[in-house]
């Protein structure tokens, strides 16, 4: 059986809609969490993803200036570059988590960037847990 | 008048600064060698590890216990003392949280074996061969403890009542804590014998802080400039953990004018200070959507290190459980 990457996909609501409601994707290796706003997530959610489990994230985020809490995106940005150096170091490459800036109400373009998101993980193969 | 209660002070991984800590409570240590009965104290005193083994099960009233577990005898010593002891109190960053000894858990075991044994520019060893648990040599068996894995937190091995944070902990803690056990007057068990605050509220700078606590531009080390030694570290764009960090050390760093590097561990409720301090980092972080945050960021040399520089066994990332090197790896 193919190697089929785990993926956990955080979305801001206001800029990309209510991933529920969507009739997208619904394989069991992706796992869709709408969030009030990118910049609402913490670095220890990311952590907790790839500890228990996860090869890759993505994150959709409203795109610059379009922030509902006027940052909050760009925040998610921030925390993102010095999380990369904290995954890096444990053997996560940066490649696994991703950030995407746009606006999407109605989330149409959800199931492609997921497929795209996935494809990139399975060409990187298995996460190396070695150090985890 | 009854028998004086029995202790133990025992040192793990660690580098002997928790028991220069007790040895610093200076005449208070006579009060303490008045109260109780020291009866095991590898470090100052001529005890060997079968002194503690003739002790019947929880004949020893309280064992304070200082470093990490990185090796089998570690180990066997920590789980010795734990039943021989009714109250067991981790002392130290090490025991508390892993200290800085386990930033070797961002290295495999294979790795740093290697480099010390094989590769170092002042090692010559052409076979490669490595310490071994046990070799035989002419008919003896001789023994070695086994090393592990990983740098585990004491209370990832056996059971802590209490914990006392500090690298080294403040005197003051030690005594306060071992008066506790002496009086009975003990917070629940798991508890940490020092305040719940963090840093920040305790820090002499506070007041310096600007309503809105922004950081502009790279952040610098502080060896790198001069720092002012009255204003909030963060306020000058170096980076100080009191945010995130317990208060209780004194701020002995704060008053020699370095920034609080996080010995005292996260305060009460948050399990990875790390990545709390990230998020906090991320707000403070003003780089204006203009600017580049990428080149900020960078302007941090070793985040890992100096965001779990004492805390990394017991992080969201770091967290283990306990298995032997030659255990297959899940």
């Amino acid at each position: 059986m193919g190697y089929e990457p785990k993926l956990v996909c955080f979305s801001c609501k206001f800029g990309w809609g209510y991933l529920r409601d969507l009739d997208g994707p619904k394989e069991a290796s992706v796992f869709l969490i709408p969030v009030e706003c990118s910049g609402k997530l913490d670095a220890i959610h990311l952590l907790k993803v790839f500890k228990e489990g996860a090869d890759g994230v993505l994150i959709l985020a409203c795109e610059e200036g379009h922030c509902h809490f006027q940052e909050g995106n760009f925040r998610a940005l921030k925390m993102l570059y010095l999380l990369e150096e904290v995954l890096w170091a444990h053997g996560i490459q940066k490649e696994r988590v991703r950030i995407a800036f746009s606006l999407d109400p109605e989330g149409r373009g959800i199931p492609d960037r997921i497929v795209q998101m996935k494809n990139s993980l399975a060409a990187l193969g298995p996460l190396d847990r070695a150090l985890l | 008048m009854g028998e004086k209660p029995k202790i133990a002070i025992c040192w793990l991984g660690a580098c002997g600064g928790c028991d220069e800590a007790v040895v610093d409570l200076n005449e208070g240590l006579l009060e303490v060698a008045e109260a109780v009965s020291i009866e095991l104290w590898p470090v100052a005193m001529d005890f060997k590890y079968d002194h503690l083994r003739n002790f019947g099960k929880n004949e020893l009233a309280v064992g304070l216990v200082s470093g990490h577990v990185r090796n089998s005898e570690h180990e066997e010593v920590a789980h010795l003392l734990r039943e021989r002891c009714r109250i067991i109190i981790g002392l130290g960053t090490c025991a508390c949280f892993g200290g800085t000894p386990a930033m070797a858990n961002l290295i495999s075991r294979e790795e740093i074996l290697d480099t010390v044994y094989v590769k170092a520019p002042s090692v010559v060893n052409p076979l490669g061969k490595l310490p071994q648990p046990e070799t035989e040599w002419e008919g003896e068996t001789l023994v070695l403890p086994e090393f592990m894995d990983h740098v585990y937190a004491l209370n990832q091995v056996i059971s802590v009542d209490y914990f006392i944070p500090g690298c080294p902990p403040p005197p003051e803690l030690i005594k306060n804590g071992i008066r506790a056990v002496l009086t009975d007057d003990l917070p629940p068990k798991g508890s940490t014998l020092a305040p719940r605050k963090a840093l920040c509220e305790t820090c002499a700078r506070n007041k310096t802080k600007p309503i809105r606590l922004e950081i502009h531009g790279p952040i610098r080390r502080i060896h790198e400039v001069e720092a002012d030694p009255e204003i909030c570290f963060l306020a000058e764009g170096i980076l100080c953990m009191g945010p995130a960090t317990r208060t209780g050390c004194g701020e002995t760093c704060i008053k020699t004018n370095i920034p609080c590097r996080g010995c005292f561990g996260p305060t009460p409720g948050i399990t990875d200070p790390g990545s709390r301090f990230i998020s906090s980092l991320a707000a403070l972080l003003k780089v204006g959507t203009t600017g580049d945050p990428e080149a900020v960021m960078a302007s941090i040399g070793d985040p890992v290190g100096y965001l779990y520089r004492f805390t990394h066994p017991v992080s969201t990332l770091g967290e283990r459980c306990l298995r032997k090197a030659t255990e297959e790896t899940p």
